[in-house]
């Protein structure tokens, strides 16, 4: 038997709640008359039809299976879930009130930490960044030298274990800064920041280098004393990274940083992503020949130098797309940057303004995001077999005056309200208590 | 070879008169010179061949060509020799105390006018000597310390410094010790308020002390303050104040101040002032000799951490001088600030190398400072009357090879490098024992040649006129070392030689010809070819900006943000600067405009930001809880390169405002983004005043001084103080300026810069623009402004702004918020993006602002939340980066909307305004362009080429010395907000 439900698609915001989290996808649910922007094989006017979260069909007429909901897009747009490649979300709440963060660690070297299981499900800040069509976030701490690693996570689920996609996505470095700073405030002298650095620098030599005899040991079966040996979570994190099976996100913006941290990975052949890339523009071949790729992070950030052109930044991943570096756009992932995520389709668009083809735009927060953080079988675009994490909009979602009317993860249809649409209701109720709004 | 007369001097002893008595006999020889035979730089541009300079007790008695020779004169002979007259080290800075204990201390230990920096002045005899060296005879002293620093003064620098005068100049800094210290000021801002405020005290002190003198009864006692007297006298006499100056920028900020007060106005230089001559003001400037270090580009990734300004002043800061000079500014020179002091000659014959003329030099080393500091008639020249100061040179003093031989201070001659008594080098014919030989001396070193022979001297020893040596050689009469010694007269030295048996026998030598002396050929140093723009770095303007008469667009979309709303293909014209027609179609003569296809183009007024800290040099002055007295036109940073990238964006007009560190803050200044003009040419001049207060978690957060208040409750509090303070001010004023015989007879009110503000606030001459968040605190301010009897202008990020809509359009407040910011501090928790769309909705004027130089450069992409966020129209979502901020600061007469007679401010994009594809393509202000793709495309190329061009230039250049520059390529990025407590929160690197 054919359902059709027709879908009022802010009925939801007439109840200003907590939002909960969906059940699992229960029935077929097939998304017809709609424009399916698939990233991975054009746009497509016609359906989509997902069933236990995965997608099983795209084409220009599908015809609903048994027990299908079937909703009429009536032309709206359908757009594969907006990936986060980095950041801070779920591990911040009020950036400038320490006790409710959740991102750094104390100390330089922290490599066993893992962001999920400080993940808060219930962060105000999720809903609000789903509602703009983000939908999975590579969640990564971010203190010290070695921040922890990060966890690729879904923006719903009852508990952290609900919403982790995968873990570990990767272990996170900040590179340290490879110039002299002067000015501001609290600056060290010249002479220790150059032995700071160094000591940052052989501590992330011999790091790898512990990691390695680590390891070694850890693969001997043998039983006897002088093998055995004590285990060091610090060191026992650090397996897959030292064996080139996960990627180290190194995060660095200047090009010294960019270039040493690429030395570094050959050195040690061991497998980075660069995390920021400021200045990766500068280094394009380097980057290339060495296959390493690009999470942009800034593309809303001033230039970095005084006499960098006006769009300097804006126009970083056009240069790196023309250049065939790996890349894909992140909003920031720091900290203060966890609530702005929602943002991200800005800063994809943003790029597109200034060089960036639209359709590259739209991939570098999809399917280029995914490929970057290796979630690409699962998720990025619109295809059969793949994760039916997606949402519907009213356009362009690059547009700002776009708006997402219905999020899907992994099948699962989405509590779409907010605590921002909960407020607004709730104040549009006062003026039209005072009159001043009509009922 | 040349034999030099010894010289005694008893310095110590033999000086002019003295007031205290003879400590043993009196000595009383005779103190007359006649210095002969020498080219005698009379005065800048006046040289005498051969001069004869008579100096007797001190003084110069006669000078010239054929002068008469007192009997007891000792004659010197200056064969060869230049004279000039003795070098002013026109600054030169004295540490001074940092308390003043005493009763008469002001409030505040940055005013030390009191101080005399002659007083202070107790050199080491090195840095005497090293002065001397240099050429210098007497030194402008000035302390060092606090703001109002003291009184300067001119010493002369012999072994016992004498004070000619302790009264030239008050010396003023702006000094601030930045966020965290324990006294105000804190800031830049803090430091021009606290100038302007002791001027006005200074004033009403010795004003207030006439009247305690004339009528003693009736009059409270004032407290005595003795640094106020000596600023009153000061300004009164028409002394000079001298400012001490890091940049151009602070020249022109002293400028301002000494127009307002009517000050005689003297400019410690820096350097720079080469960038803005034209905005210089005409007062005498006292220009150091530093040039920056090459700066280390050799590795091309360290290159990049230089700016191109900073580049650009490597190559043009030793031609400053020499345009100050052709610009005919009065000034001195100085060596003050030099990372070494001996670099000043160096570093002036460089200048003098690339251009600055020698005369003009030599009058900044001499005339010019004595003409300025009142001593035309003693001090600059060698001229009969003139104090016996002198400089002795074996050569051009400007050209760096020659030496300084020796000064001379009050008649008494130091020697900086004497002629050693007798110079060896050369070749001699020596004669042993019927040998002969050639000796050649070189160096502390030499040989003995014969033939074919060659033995090195050993143990060579010169002390004074006495020579020894040793050769350690067979062939001279025996195997062995011979040893020689002898006396040296006139060119002929005898001596006796020991031979290695012990033996011994006489030698001779006679001095047959001094060494070639190599002229080392260096190539000549040129001036700097490249030109200056405006301002000075990349993307600065090298001329005037396109202004045409007339400008049409055709068949654009203009969004009006007027009662003309969105016209789709229609004609915009503007004239002479304004709006001057909209229609659906305008033709005019060919030729007469500018004309411009609009075709799928889109035309909005320029954006206006309400809420920006870019181009401001300093942000919060947060010392005190309330500092209505500072100002932001004080801070203006024309140089920000952060208004170039927001004209990019389409952004012409911004609202320049003070931190968030205290509840009242200082004055705003609204300014058009005139990029490439000075300071004072930014400012909106049909703008109304305007204040910023803040309120919440800012002001009330703990600091580790400790300062009131902690709570909103606090906050509440300190407003209502202060404007009841003003109150009370004001009616203190009122009965004062109603009242003739008060105003006679009793002490004036105090005229206080922080309760002039508040009052103007009162009086709706000062619009208030409040950091707010929540809405509790928004609706108390509106009630303590009703109770006061004035109306909020705007409050400021107002996120919580929506729940209480009703009482912001009651009391007619604007509402300046951000889109869509929150979650970064507690009171933002209920920020939502819905904020301009509900306050909208019940009434309040709207805009959206930055409070961020990243975000100012796309304002048009703000406003697009808005649509997003509660669906607003799209002309009126426009409307909240355009007449809707204009009404807020009261500008919408001439800016905001395309309306006919307005500015003529404008953007022209390539699609939809609050389409995220679209870029900002043209920005027109006042009818001139400052921003176009074109335009821009050339100052890239153009500044590419400077940088490189320039670091070709550092490479092949040679190692000058000097001081290091710390490299400021990431300057420009600072991270301004409302939380910004410093100004310089750029990071650079060296």
């Amino acid at each position: 038997m054919k359902r059709i439900i027709l879908t009022l698609i802010f009925s939801s915001f007439i109840f200003a709640n907590d939002q909960i989290p969906a059940p699992p996808q229960k029935h077929p649910i097939l998304l017809k008359n709609g424009i399916i922007h698939t990233v991975s094989n054009g746009v497509i006017n016609g359906s989509i039809l997902f069933d236990k979260g995965k997608i099983t069909h795209v084409g220009e007429y599908i015809s609903p299976p048994a027990g299908a909901e079937v909703i009429d897009l009536e032309g709206k747009h359908v757009y594969p879930g907006f990936i986060a490649a980095v950041s801070g979300i779920g591990l911040v709440e009020i950036n400038a009130v320490d006790v409710t963060n959740d991102h750094s660690e104390r100390g330089d070297f922290n490599p066993n930490v893992r962001a999920n299981v400080a993940y808060n499900p219930d962060s105000e800040i999720i809903p609000t960044t789903r509602s703009n069509g983000v939908l999975i976030a590579n969640v990564a701490p971010s203190s010290g030298l070695v921040s922890g690693q990060s966890s690729i996570m879904m923006m719903d689920g009852w508990t952290w274990e609900d919403a982790t996609f995968a873990h570990p996505s990767g272990l996170h470095v900040n590179w340290p800064g490879m110039g002299i700073q002067s000015g501001g405030r609290f600056r060290m002298p010249a002479d220790k920041q150059k032995k700071r650095r160094q000591e940052a620098l052989k501590g992330l030599d011999d790091m790898i280098k512990e990691g390695r005899a680590y390891t070694r040991l850890r693969q001997t079966q043998s039983r006897k004393a002088e093998d055995y040996h004590h285990e060091d979570l610090r060191l026992e994190s650090l397996i897959p990274y030292v064996q080139g099976k996960r990627p180290i996100y190194v995060h660095a913006n200047e090009v010294r940083q960019i270039e040493a941290a690429v030395h570094w990975a050959n050195r040690h052949e061991v497998k980075i992503i660069i995390v920021g890339g400021k200045d990766a523009w500068r280094t394009t071949d380097l980057l290339r020949i060495n296959k390493v790729p690009v999470i942009y992070e800034g593309v809303t950030a001033l230039p970095n130098r005084r006499f960098e052109d006006y769009d300097q930044a804006y126009k970083g991943p056009a240069l790196l797309h023309e250049a065939g570096v790996q890349f894909c756009i992140a909003s920031s992932g720091s900290a203060g940057g966890a609530y702005r995520v929602r943002n991200l389709p800005n800063q994809a668009a943003m790029a597109a303004a200034y060089g960036l083809p639209k359709d590259a735009a739209l991939r570098s927060i999809t399917l280029s995001a995914a490929e970057v953080i290796g979630i690409a079988d699962r998720a990025g675009s619109l295809e059969s077999g793949k994760d039916a994490t997606l949402f519907i909009s009213t356009g362009d979602p690059l547009e700002i005056r776009t708006n997402v009317l219905q999020a899907y993860i992994q099948g699962r249809k989405i509590d779409m309200n907010d605590h921002h649409k909960s407020l607004y209701h709730k104040y549009q109720e006062k003026y039209r208590q005072l009159g001043i709004l009509e009922e | 070879m040349k034999t030099k007369m010894i010289l005694f001097l008893w310095t110590i002893s033999v000086l002019t008169a003295q007031v205290g008595p003879a400590k043993e006999l009196h000595r009383n020889p005779p103190r007359a010179w006649a210095l002969t035979n020498a080219m005698v730089h009379a005065a800048p541009g006046k040289t005498i061949e051969n001069g004869t300079v008579v100096l007797r007790d001190g003084m110069i008695r006669a000078v010239g060509a054929n002068v008469k020779i007192p009997k007891q004169a000792t004659i010197l002979d200056m064969d060869g020799k230049h004279i000039y007259a003795g070098f002013i080290e026109s600054w030169l800075d004295v540490k001074t105390v940092k308390k003043d204990t005493s009763l008469q201390a002001n409030w505040n230990s940055n005013m030390r006018a009191y101080l005399s920096g002659a007083d202070l002045f107790h050199p080491k005899e090195k840095s005497l000597n090293e002065l001397r060296s240099l050429g210098f005879t007497t030194a402008h002293i000035a302390p060092k310390g606090g703001i109002f620093q003291g009184t300067s003064g001119l010493v002369q620098l012999g072994s016992s410094p004498k004070i000619l005068t302790n009264n030239v100049a008050q010396v003023i800094e702006y000094t601030a010790r930045g966020w965290g210290s324990v006294e105000y000021p804190t800031s830049l801002l803090g430091a021009i308020a606290f100038i302007r405020q002791g001027f006005l005290d200074a004033g009403w002190y010795s004003k207030s002390q006439h009247i305690l003198e004339k009528y003693p009864d009736g009059n409270e006692p004032i407290q005595f303050d003795r640094s106020l007297v000596i600023l009153a006298k000061a300004k009164n006499n028409k002394q000079p104040f001298i400012f001490r100056t890091g940049n151009e920028l602070y020249i022109d900020r002293s400028s301002n101040i000494a127009d307002e007060f009517d000050l005689n106005l003297w400019i410690k230089g820096n350097g720079y002032e080469y960038r803005r001559i034209e905005e210089m003001p005409a007062s005498f400037m006292i220009i150091p000799m530093d040039f920056p270090a090459k700066p280390d580009v050799a590795d091309p990734h360290n290159a990049l951490q230089y700016s191109t300004e900073q580049l650009k002043h490597w190559d043009i800061a030793p031609d400053n001088a020499a345009k100050l000079a052709d610009a005919g500014f009065r000034f001195a020179l100085t060596s003050a600030g030099l990372k070494n002091r001996s670099d000043f000659r160096k570093n002036l014959s460089r200048a003098v190398t690339r251009g600055l003329d020698e005369a003009a030099a030599l009058a900044a080393l001499t005339t010019n400072p004595a003409k300025e500091m009142g001593q035309t008639k003693r001090l600059g020249k060698v001229a009969p009357g003139f104090i016996a100061n002198m400089v002795v040179t074996d050569g051009n003093y400007f050209d760096g090879k020659s030496k300084v031989k020796s000064v001379w201070i009050d008649g008494n001659e130091y020697e900086v490098s004497p002629d050693p008594l007798v110079d060896v080098e050369g070749n001699w014919t020596l004669k042993e024992g019927g040998h002969s030989w050639i000796l050649s001396i070189k160096s502390g070193g030499g040989s003995l040649n014969a033939d074919e022979k060659k033995l090195i001297l050993a143990n060579f020893k010169l002390d004074q006129d006495r020579i020894s040596f040793s050769v350690n050689a067979d062939t001279l009469l025996q195997k062995g070392v011979t040893r020689f010694q002898g006396t040296i007269i006139d060119g002929k030295v005898s001596g006796q030689v020991a031979y290695a048996n012990g033996s011994t026998g006489l030698w001779s030598a006679q001095f047959d010809e001094a060494p070639e002396k190599k002229e080392k050929k260096s190539k000549k140093e040129k001036a700097s070819d490249l030109a200056l723009v405006f301002p000075e770095g990349a993307y600065g303007l090298d001329g005037d900006v396109p202004n045409p008469k007339t400008i049409l667009i055709n068949d654009a979309t203009i969004w009006t943000s007027g009662p003309k709303d969105i016209l789709k293909e229609w004609d915009i014209l503007f004239q002479d600067g304004k709006v001057k027609k909209i229609a659906k179609n305008i033709s005019i003569p060919r030729g007469n405009a500018l004309v411009i296809d609009g075709k799928d183009k889109h035309v909005t007024p320029g954006l206006i930001d309400a809420h920006s800290h870019m181009a401001g040099e300093s942000i919060n002055e947060g010392f005190q809880n309330v500092t209505a007295e500072v100002r932001m036109r004080d801070v203006i940073e024309p140089n920000d390169v952060a208004m170039y990238r927001a004209l990019a964006g389409g952004l012409t007009t911004i609202n320049l405002l003070h931190g968030s560190a205290n509840p009242i803050g200082g004055q705003n200044v609204v300014m058009k983004l005139r990029w490439g003009s000075f300071s004072n040419d930014l400012i909106f001049k049909h703008a109304p005043q305007g204040i910023k207060f803040a309120l919440g978690e800012n002001v009330k957060r703990k600091r580790s001084y400790g300062r009131y208040p902690e709570t909103r409750m606090g906050v509440e509090q300190v407003i209502r103080d202060a404007f009841t303070a003003a109150r009370d001010y004001k009616k203190a004023w009122d009965t004062y300026n109603k009242d003739v015989k008060l105003q006679r007879s009793a002490i004036p009110p105090r005229r206080d810069l922080e309760l002039d503000a508040l009052v103007e606030i009162m009086e709706g001459k000062r619009l208030v623009h409040s950091h707010s968040y929540r809405q509790d605190e928004i609706l108390m301010l509106t009630r303590i402004a009703e109770d006061f009897g004035f109306t909020m202008a705007t409050f400021q990020h107002v996120l919580e702004g929506y729940k209480v809509a009703e009482r912001l359009a009651e009391h007619g407040a604007g509402a300046s918020t951000f889109s869509d910011w929150w979650a970064y501090k507690y009171e933002v928790v209920d920020a939502i993006p819905y904020n301009g769309t509900l306050m909208t909705n019940a009434g309040v004027t709207v805009s959206f602002n930055s409070d961020s130089d990243e975000l100012a450069r796309r304002m048009n992409l703000e406003a697009a939340k808005a649509v997003k966020y509660g669906g607003l129209d799209e002309a009126e979502a426009l409307k909240f980066v355009t007449i809707n901020p204009a009404k807020q600061l009261k500008i919408d007469k001439h800016v905001g909307s395309l309306e006919v007679g307005k500015d003529a401010d404008f953007v022209i994009w390539s699609g939809h305004p609050l389409s995220t594809y679209s870029i900002c393509e043209q920005t027109w202000l006042d009818g001139k362009q400052y921003f176009s793709l074109e335009n821009d495309k050339y100052l890239r190329e153009r500044d590419g080429k400077v940088r490189n061009d320039l670091i070709q230039k550092i490479l092949k250049a040679p190692n000058n010395g000097g001081k290091k520059m710390k490299a400021k390529g990431r300057r420009g990025n600072r991270f301004h907000s409302c939380d910004a407590f410093e100004s310089y929160t750029f990071e650079g690197e060296e």
